[in-house]
């Protein structure tokens, strides 16, 4: 049956080299970080099956990349400034 | 006098593969995409001397005769559908013309629906399943190929689905046909779908519904038909065993898309709890996915009051975002109406245009504008407000006055930008509108009533984003909570705080986790868009 060796063989090969394993194409891989604004398509990362790497998740090791207090309580910049002296000048003139 | 050595050849491993129930075999053995090794090539020839168009039902005939595992079943339970996909496999590597992608995608699109019949057999069609997938995925990209170059399929419409809807876009179709795979992988009643060591049964369909969910998803967002995606969410929150069980890929692909759907929504908690799992779960060495993550999860947190940190920015996927978020955080805590909605105008923002092709910018000018008058209200209260006295039992105050006249000022300044423009009349001259009088001054009738401004305020309080109460008699605010913390902090608590209080355990529909979802929650769970009040 060298048909089906040379059938299976080959058709094999053929599937590796067209998918380089789940669906990750070397062209993806490669792409100048210059491009990434431009292609707004989500791609699988290729580790299906591959030993999972340690998780980066840490539920107290995010929270350092929010800031929840953000309130400006700087009241004599210019913005705040000529909004006080407009509230002044109007409370005057009512 | 038929010659077809080498399809017979090939039909009788397919029979062997069906018996053996190979199914990565099965896969190896379809190849799809052109060029073709010598032994296709074969084929080819083979099909093409013997097998001309029109000649298609002796071709089934073939087929039928040289696949008695299909023909006759295995178990005594034909596989008909088989047949008739092996068929159309030969018709389409004997017609295919890749350098016609409409023609390309059209004989692809029978080849889909003949194997996706297929695999609907209830005990053989798992063995097609990793050549669905395999399939799947090369017609998505012919899709998401049809969608870029939309002049090539102008014309091409495909049939009218809905009464009276929009016809069906050829991309869209490609992701329907794919869903109704989807469908029947989500329906394979054969076991629960869980494994004993707790990971996707391979004997059962259910093991693919995450790859196949992920690539409709990708094909609806790329061809802008996102609610499209609703169904997909709906079937997995009542159908699908825990996400958590897929590998982390499939979970990261499922869930970035489950959050930017959310976030299309104005589900925005909903979207950053997704994200935030979606790059939790992403390695730090994929950059792009992390990245396309970090922008959804970063405009999220930004509504929801929770801005990115130095830390964050200095992350390698957040290279560039400081630039395009780091003024917006700036405008919303000051208050500062007039330079938030520069940022925002597509005419006069330098980020509205990157915003905007991320399709963010609509979300954050018109929810990040309750922000920005939040802290318009609390600048004007440490500018304007009274303190009160706690030992007189004093609660501070703020003369609504105050804040109506800041309105009306920032309102005046500068005249292009400051002018508020409804959505709806948006792009049109706004001397049309009348925004402006014959002196190039704002309209006064548009600028904002004193009940307007009194409205604004309530409907902050209402959002517990002030923590007080109006006396209408007296045109104040009264800030309530003073005694125990400073006057601003009782009554413009932080926004994340007060976000939490409202949305803290709520779940994510679609997001099936262990023992979530399902019996009983229809789907109208996904079908509630009323995430976030406006403010007029």
């Amino acid at each position: 049956m060298s048909g089906s060796v040379q059938a299976s063989s080959t058709t094999a090969k053929a599937t590796v080299n067209d998918t380089k394993d789940n669906g990750e194409t070397p062209k993806e891989q490669q792409k100048p970080a210059t491009q990434l604004e431009e292609d707004d398509e989500f791609e699988d990362f290729p580790v299906e099956g591959a030993p999972q790497q340690e998780e980066t998740e840490l539920p107290s090791g995010s929270t350092h990349l929010w800031e929840e207090s953000w309130d400006d309580d700087d009241t004599n910049d210019e913005f705040s400034q000529q909004l006080r002296e407009e509230i002044k000048r109007s409370a005057k003139s009512s | 006098m038929a010659s077809t050595p080498t399809l017979e050849q090939f039909l009788r491993e397919l029979g062997n593969i069906i018996r053996a129930g190979d199914g990565e075999q099965m896969r190896n053995y379809m190849i799809i995409e052109p060029p073709y090794n010598d032994l296709y090539q074969k084929m080819i020839n083979e099909v093409r001397q013997n097998y001309p168009k029109e000649q298609e039902g002796a071709l089934d005939d073939f087929c039928r005769d040289n696949l008695p595992e299909a023909r006759d079943g295995i178990d005594g339970v034909s596989w008909t559908a088989f047949i008739y996909f092996i068929a159309q496999y030969f018709t389409f590597i004997r017609d295919v013309n890749v350098d016609n992608l409409l023609d390309t995608y059209n004989l692809f699109s029978e080849v889909m629906q003949k194997i996706s019949s297929a695999l609907g057999h209830s005990t053989l069609g798992i063995i097609l399943l990793p050549t669905v997938i395999e399939y799947s995925k090369v017609f998505a990209k012919l899709a998401i190929g049809l969608d870029k170059q939309p002049e090539l399929i102008a014309n091409a419409v495909a049939t009218t689905s809905d009464e009276g809807g929009e016809g069906e876009t050829l991309p869209e179709r490609a992701g329907n046909i794919i869903r109704s795979a989807f469908t029947t992988c989500l329906n394979d009643r054969n076991s629960s779908g869980i494994a004993p060591d707790n990971t996707p049964d391979s004997r059962n369909k259910k093991s693919g519904i995450y790859k196949l969910a992920n690539l409709c998803l990708k094909i609806f967002f790329q061809c802008r038909k996102i609610r499209n995606c609703e169904q997909i969410f709906t079937n997995i929150y009542n159908q699908s065993p825990p996400l958590s069980i897929y590998p982390k890929a499939q979970q990261v692909t499922y869930l970035y898309y489950l959050g930017r759907f959310q976030f299309a929504n104005s589900h925005f908690w909903r979207a950053q709890l997704a994200l935030q799992h979606a790059l939790d779960l992403t390695p730090a060495n994929f950059i792009s996915q992390r990245r396309l993550i970090l922008i959804y999860l970063l405009t999220s947190n930004l509504l929801l009051g929770r801005f990115p940190s130095a830390a964050l920015y200095s992350l390698p996927e957040a290279r560039g975002l400081r630039q395009h978020f780091g003024p917006l955080c700036r405008a919303i805590a000051r208050g500062d109406i007039p330079a938030f909605q520069q940022l925002t105008s597509l005419e006069t923002g330098p980020s509205a245009g990157w915003l905007y092709s991320h399709k963010v910018l609509l979300e954050i000018r018109y929810r990040g504008f309750v922000l920005v008058q939040r802290s318009l209200t609390r600048l004007v209260f440490l500018v304007a407000g009274d303190p009160g006295d706690p030992e007189a039992r004093k609660a501070p105050t703020l003369d609504i006055s105050a804040v109506h006249t800041a309105l009306r000022y920032l309102e005046h300044r500068p005249p292009q930008a400051a002018v508020y423009v409804d959505p709806d009349f948006e792009g049109m001259d706004p001397a049309e509108l009348n925004y402006l009088d014959e002196d190039g001054e704002p309209n006064p009738l548009l600028l904002p009533t004193f009940a307007e401004s009194e409205a604004l305020i309530a409907s902050m309080i209402d959002q517990n984003l002030i923590n007080g109460f109006i006396s209408h008699r007296q045109g104040r605010l009264a800030i309530q909570g003073a005694k125990r913390k400073a006057a601003v902090a009782a009554g413009w608590p932080k926004v994340w705080e007060v976000i939490v209080a409202k949305f803290a355990g709520e779940e994510v529909p679609g997001w099936k986790k262990d023992g979530a979802g399902g019996t009983g929650m229809g789907g109208g769970m996904v079908v509630n868009l009323s995430g976030v009040r406006g403010v007029s």
